[in-house]
């Protein structure tokens, strides 16, 4: 009962990446559209899409930990 | 198969003193440094010419790349952080690397990385207050467009080292909990495969966000 709760617990906190995803996909896809607006800024715009992906990628990540110190940590106490 | 996940170092004991593996890696990747740099210096700055060739030729298109990469983001201020942004980058790379070779990472471990988000952090605001010319310009420029947003940003910048050690330590350790369970499951060729990614180009991701997160940083506090 109690294995079965975390490892439910574990899978919502893995949700986070399904957030982190869309805003990346947004991200690209408004910056491929900048890009072929105006190719001459293609610098700026590919050096800020990379500080965003950075970020959003940051909060995929602590959700994986997370969600992988719930299942090893809390998981191997229960059993 | 039991799998051994912990947030804490494996012990190693030096004269009854227990260090953490990870420190003792984090030495072993400063010895490369030391004697790396060393023999660059033997072998190659001694002989340094006006028209560079071979090593040198390396050599310079590295340290200048470093500079443009830079000077383009925060101007006059890549004097004070292209040393520190190249020495970072050259620890995160070694340290995350020794992965491959089955070694622990040092930058699995949250000290590691608390310590290389300190460094970041006391970079980014020595390179603000030389921009500022002093603490007062340093808070005039925290209150730029109105003064309201002082904490906000103050908050911001005191969040910043957390936010380097935290990533870099998820990352490192996440890659390397998934590559010891690809290895639990298909113990033959496939983990190949996947250590392509999560050794050899997460190592690659994780030097270039750290170089770039202090030129941001940096760019930020010049602002």
């Amino acid at each position: 009962m109690t294995l079965g709760l975390i490892a439910i617990g574990a899978g919502i906190a893995a949700l986070c990446g399904a957030g982190a995803a869309i805003g990346m996909g947004n991200a690209t896809g408004r910056a491929t559209e900048a890009i072929a607006r105006q190719p001459e800024a293609a610098g700026k715009i590919n050096s800020s899409l990379m500080f965003g992906l950075i970020m959003m990628e940051t909060c995929a990540v602590y959700a994986l930990l997370v969600s992988i110190l719930i299942v090893f940590i809390l998981g191997a106490k229960v059993v | 198969m039991q799998l051994e996940v912990s947030l804490y170092p494996e012990p190693f004991y030096v004269g009854g003193v227990n260090v953490g593996l990870s420190v003792l890696m984090g030495w072993c990747a400063l010895a490369i440094v030391i004697v790396g740099l060393v023999l660059l210096n033997l072998l190659v700055v001694r002989r340094m010419k006006a028209v560079p060739s071979g090593a040198q030729n390396v050599l310079e298109l590295m340290v200048d790349g470093a500079y443009r990469w830079c000077s383009g983001k925060v101007g006059d201020s890549a004097n004070v952080i292209t040393p520190v942004v190249l020495t970072l980058m050259t620890y995160v790379f070694l340290t995350t690397i020794a992965e491959m070779f089955g070694l622990p990472a040092a930058t699995q471990d949250l000290n590691c990385t608390i310590a290389i988000g300190l460094c970041v952090f006391v970079t980014v605001n020595v390179a603000g207050l030389k921009h500022h010319h002093g603490l007062k310009g340093r808070i005039k420029g925290l209150c730029s467009p109105s003064p309201i947003v002082f904490p906000i940003r103050v908050v911001t910048d005191c969040i910043a080292p957390c936010s380097v050690a935290i990533r870099l330590f998820a990352n490192v350790m996440v890659a390397g909990i998934v590559m010891q369970l690809i290895y639990a499951v298909v113990p033959i060729a496939l983990p190949a495969a996947f250590a392509a990614y999560f050794n050899i180009f997460d190592a690659g991701i994780q030097t270039f966000v750290i170089g770039l997160l202090t030129i941001i940083y940096t760019s930020e506090a010049i602002e």
